[in-house]
């Protein structure tokens, strides 16, 4: 199963997370029309995601996400979270 | 700080393919300090998508009719939005520059690289302003949008505006509010895309012109053509990255 969750940031882009979980979450794809540099920053931010247990909660991945070096424009770390909490 | 003067890039018809892969090499020249600031004038061959660098192929083109009309999606190296083009129908141009010419802060500098723009457009007495982050907005839509990519030493800068736009067919190549196609979609679409001929009486190439003068009377600019290393490089580019599946349609 595929879950996925996307919103529109207010004054910002779109960004949608798709999920594939097994018993964890497995791959995860953020796409949508948002900034980030460096652009292979946005497969950081997949990874970080990625390998929690799926009753992960919201502050572990922020925290995780909020690790990764990149600048994110239209969009923030905590959006992430929200979407993938919605996701799952 | 550099002082290399500014070049204008204003000639040469080609491949969205080509064009995508031009802006990978004329950024990495800018970088490595072999070239100064550049504008460059986009002119295309055939109808496209310029789909942004995270965007997801699937979600953003309606994949059976893009394929049936054999209509390029290609991929940029800028983040954004996907913009479908028609030969003559968008105003497309690139500015390449060193970093030491853009301000650090990115909603910044997206305001600060479309001024010049909008007060040679505002000279066609067509009426625009910066919507942040990255659009040049008329007050019944958006004429057009601008996306950046920087490397360590310079700051790509690329804008697509809307100049007679077939509205019609954008919304059957691009998935726009696909889940609700109705009259009051196309409306609603037909309402955010403002078109410069809805609003002003200027050829395709007046506006051009407009452009160019605005970059020369800040600049001092001088006009060259591409080189064949650069359209080598660039062709190259697109059997590697920009002519292929598994770039276009990694996402």
């Amino acid at each position: 199963m595929t879950p996925q969750a996307s919103k529109k940031v207010p004054d910002g882009k779109l960004v949608r997370v798709d999920i594939d979980v097994e018993e964890r979450i497995d791959t995860v794809t953020i796409t949508g029309d948002f900034f980030v540099e460096p652009p292979e920053a946005r497969r950081d931010l997949e990874t970080a995601i990625e390998g929690h247990p799926v009753d992960v909660d919201r502050e572990t991945i922020l925290a995780a996400l909020e690790a990764v070096e990149a600048t994110l424009i239209g969009f923030a770390a905590s959006d992430l979270a929200d979407l993938t909490m919605e996701a799952l | 700080m550099t002082d290399e003067p500014w070049m204008i890039i204003d000639s040469g018809t080609y491949s969205e393919p080509v064009q995508q892969a031009l802006e990978r090499v004329l950024l990495d020249r800018v970088d490595s300090g072999e070239i100064g600031p550049t504008l460059r004038v986009w002119y295309r061959e055939s109808p496209a998508v310029a789909l942004g660098r995270f965007q997801s192929f699937a979600d953003e083109v309606a994949v059976e009719y893009v394929e049936s009309q054999e209509i390029d999606v290609v991929r940029r190296i800028t983040g954004g939005g996907a913009m479908f083009v028609q030969p003559g129908a968008v105003v497309t141009y690139s500015l390449y520059l060193p970093t030491d010419l853009v301000s650090d802060d990115i909603r910044q500098s997206y305001a600060d690289l479309d001024q010049w723009a909008l007060e040679a457009l505002r000279g066609l007495d067509l009426d625009v302003h910066h919507e942040p982050l990255n659009d040049i907005a008329h007050a019944e839509g958006k004429i057009g949008g601008s996306a950046q990519r920087r490397t360590d030493a310079a700051v790509l800068h690329h804008t697509t505006m809307s100049y007679d736009l077939d509205i019609a067919e954008m919304l059957r190549v691009l998935r726009i509010g696909e889940e609700k196609v109705s009259d009051k979609a196309i409306e609603s679409a037909e309402r955010r895309v403002a078109r410069i001929t809805d609003h002003v009486d200027a050829s395709r190439s007046a506006v051009i012109d407009a452009l160019k003068h605005g970059i020369r009377d800040r600049h001092g600019a001088n006009e060259r053509e591409l080189t064949d290393r650069e359209l080598d490089s660039a062709r190259d580019l697109v059997g590697e990255q920009f002519g292929i599946d598994e770039w276009n349609r990694q996402l």
